[in-house]
């Protein structure tokens, strides 16, 4: 039943982001949803159920952007596992260190997204690059307790 | 058969004659009373409105309510009529622009956007069972918007000039001189590979060469807004304001060749 409702938030979220109203962008970004709740599953779930759905958001978003390689699928399982090794080291249970990992996680995943964009041959200016990297991890950070919020309401469930 | 005391009918035609006589000066005395009565009435009126608002406190409330339903739903209905006026509009634009090209079109909406921010794309609602098929050029009556990479059934995905893996062959319109323009993910796009003696100026009308396979040569694509020289200092390089508002795009034009 949990699962089923991971699952609806998934298709929730990816909705969200596709039809995300172009008045909400800063300088043209838009905050990461699914990695939130990525991040949010390893803390609210645990690492099984966590690392399922952080591949489900990776592939979710894969699909719906261009370009063959699933780098998000990648990325978002590889950041899941991060974050659970990271939890076992240090105490994330204040909500801002959380916050704080949901940057670190954040700005991380961007800019492995930027560095790929560079290395397929794209230009990009340093300036749009780093707007790019820093306004969407704020962004993203900026939503994160809402995301956090309806995970924890989810997991609560039985 | 019908008979009136003398003295009564004599005291009948002097009260009619005071009240005609009095109607005749009415008006100088109208003008006096009411400014001495007006701070009076005034307070008299507030009274009985407060005692009516008390006594009929229940109508009153509900219908209030009822009203404040009816401004809402009139409110929401102005609102859609707004949105469709607007569309209505967009779509009239849409037809006479595919009336007037040449070019086979096939109009269609945008459904979804891009995921990320390092990306600029846009799914739209048509796809193989209508024709389209990967690598079509994807306009607007404003000018060029994209072109389509990826094709399923029912949808498909536009990638748009503003993205940094688009490569348009392109010229200035005023002195033809050629180059490539890419995306930025910003608001301008770049055009590269200028020689050092280009003949290109802030203002000028860039458009689709014949060089590309792609697009039809003569779409407009933007207007340059700066030019600068690339850091290897070999190139000039220029940037492009597009000429279609990307972030707001709701209907495009797919041509079929």
């Amino acid at each position: 039943m949990k699962r089923l409702f991971f699952l609806f938030v998934i298709i929730i979220l990816v909705t969200l982001g596709l039809v995300w109203p172009h008045f909400l962008n800063f300088f043209y970004c838009k905050p990461d949803l699914l990695l939130i709740f990525t991040v949010a599953l390893v803390f609210y779930t645990d690492f099984k159920t966590a690392l399922i759905f952080a591949i489900l958001s990776g592939l979710a978003k894969d699909i719906f952007l261009p370009g063959a390689l699933a780098v998000n699928t990648i990325c978002f399982s590889v950041l899941s596992y991060t974050v659970y090794c990271l939890g076992r080291q240090i105490s994330i249970e204040e909500n801002y260190v959380r916050l704080a990992v949901v940057l670190a996680v954040s700005l991380l995943s961007n800019f492995v997204l930027g560095l790929r964009s560079v290395a397929l041959g794209n230009i990009l200016p340093p300036g749009i690059f780093f707007r790019n990297l820093i306004i969407v991890s704020v962004y993203t950070t900026a939503l994160a307790p809402l995301i956090f919020k309806l995970t924890k309401r989810i997991s609560a469930t039985a | 058969m019908f008979k009136l005391p003398r003295k009564t009918l004599i005291n009948l035609v002097f009260v009619l004659c005071a009240v005609l006589l009095a109607s005749n000066f009415l008006s100088c005395f109208k003008n006096p009373a009411q400014k001495i009565f007006k701070p009076q009435f005034s307070f008299l009126g507030l009274v009985k409105r407060e005692i009516s608002g008390i006594i009929f406190y229940h109508r009153n409330m509900i219908q209030a309510e009822k009203l404040q339903n009816d401004i809402d739903s009139l409110r929401l209905r102005l609102f859609d009529l707004r949105e469709t006026t607007q569309e209505n509009i967009r779509f009239k634009n849409l037809l006479n622009f595919k009336q007037k090209s040449p070019l086979q079109l096939v109009a269609a909406r945008v459904i979804g956007r891009s995921l990320d921010s390092w990306s600029s794309s846009v799914i739209i609602d048509k796809g193989r069972y209508n024709g389209i098929r990967s690598g079509m050029a994807v306009i607007s009556p404003q000018g060029l918007v994209g072109s389509i990479i990826e094709c399923l059934d029912n949808t498909s995905k536009v990638l748009l000039i503003n993205d940094p893996n688009q490569g348009i062959s392109s010229i200035v319109q005023r002195s033809r001189q050629e180059g490539l323009v890419s995306g930025t993910l910003g608001s301008n796009l770049i055009m590269r590979y200028l020689p050092d003696d280009a003949q290109i100026k802030v203002g000028d009308i860039i458009i689709t060469s014949e060089l590309s396979q792609v697009y039809p040569k003569g779409l407009l694509v933007g207007r340059v807004v700066n030019t600068g020289r690339e850091f290897s200092g070999l190139n000039r390089y220029a940037l492009v304001r597009p000429i279609v508002d990307l972030a707001s795009i709701e209907e495009v034009l797919v041509i079929i060749p």
